[in-house]
């Protein structure tokens, strides 16, 4: 091949530096094979330069999408990445260990409470004297008493509402794992973009 | 009036949905392709936009490519063919295309 062909693509070559050999090399072959084919139509060395333009431009088309595409985001991304996780850090500081602690902690007093409940009534009705029943009632400040099946009846609506509301902070708890997760899962997916 | 300007955001546009319909027509090469492009002013192209273009869709998968080594003093060629996705997504744009040209019909009242 002629001589201003042969440096035209050197030039090229060294445009093309950000992108990985094999990539530059085939990308090289596939303007060296456009040249020959033109050289084959009779299409003479200075004819075929003007055709492709500036080396460095045609070089620049290849980088184009490339280099606009990193230093846009890049900035922003950097501003994403630190919103979300001080913001994760910060919430879940609270969030987690909150919910994490009330909802075992309000299903085991949902059922434990009526189960209280029912044992006093038992213990009422078959006369069974079961020890330290004294101590099991309901509290509202100080200890209100009434009869121990109105209070079995009572500790078992309020176990139920419990034990709702202990669901409700398991959900939240998922639902806040999941938003993260799949959240922090999107970012790195744009990372790798 | 700017013409110029208007034509080249079709060009813009269009040439994807050309360059793809084209190699599923047949498989064919940079060189060809620009040629066969440069038949038809609205979608010509040189080889700065043509080339990267040809890479995009090659990394999105919707073309694949093959080096065939050249006989009789021709250069080995690189050739592009159709894949699967690429059919797909010509089909897709297909309809979108028929989509706009129905639109435009309608809306100028023919």
């Amino acid at each position: 091949m002629e001589k201003v062909l042969d440096e035209y693509l050197e030039k090229m070559e060294k445009y093309l530096k950000p992108i990985p050999v094999s990539e530059r090399v085939d990308i090289i072959n596939e303007i060296k094979s456009e040249m020959q084919e033109l050289q084959c139509n009779g299409v003479p060395a200075e004819t075929i330069i003007e055709r492709l333009g500036n080396p460095k431009d045609l070089a620049k088309a290849y980088l184009g999408d490339l280099l606009s595409k990193e230093s846009r985001f890049r900035w922003n991304r950097f501003l994403t990445v630190c919103a979300f996780y001080s913001l994760v850090g910060f919430s879940g500081m609270f969030v987690i260990p909150c919910l994490g602690i009330i909802a075992p902690a309000f299903i085991v007093l949902g059922i434990g409470a009526p189960v209280l409940g029912a044992v006093k009534m038992i213990d009422y009705i078959f006369n069974l004297n079961i020890p330290y029943m004294e101590n099991i009632g309901i509290s509202l400040g100080e200890m209100v008493t009434f009869n121990p099946v109105t209070e079995f009846i009572i500790s078992l609506i309020v176990g139920v509402l419990i034990c709702l509301a202990g669901r409700i902070a398991w959900k939240l708890l998922v639902l806040y794992c999941r938003k993260i997760s799949k959240t922090a899962g999107r970012l790195s997916y744009e990372e790798r973009e | 009036m700017n013409i110029e300007e208007w034509k080249s955001q079709i060009k813009r546009g269009t040439l994807e949905f050309c360059i793809l319909l084209l190699i599923r027509q047949q498989s064919s090469y940079g060189y060809e392709i620009i040629s066969i492009l440069d038949k038809y002013p609205i979608i010509a192209a040189k080889e700065n936009t043509i080339y990267p273009l040809l890479r995009r869709l090659l990394k999105e998968e919707y073309i694949s490519s093959s080096w065939q080594e050249g006989t009789e003093g021709l250069p080995p060629r690189k050739y592009y063919s159709i894949t699967d996705k690429g059919q797909e997504y010509i089909g897709a744009m297909s309809a979108e295309w028929e989509n706009l040209l129905d639109a435009i019909k309608e809306i100028k009242g023919e």
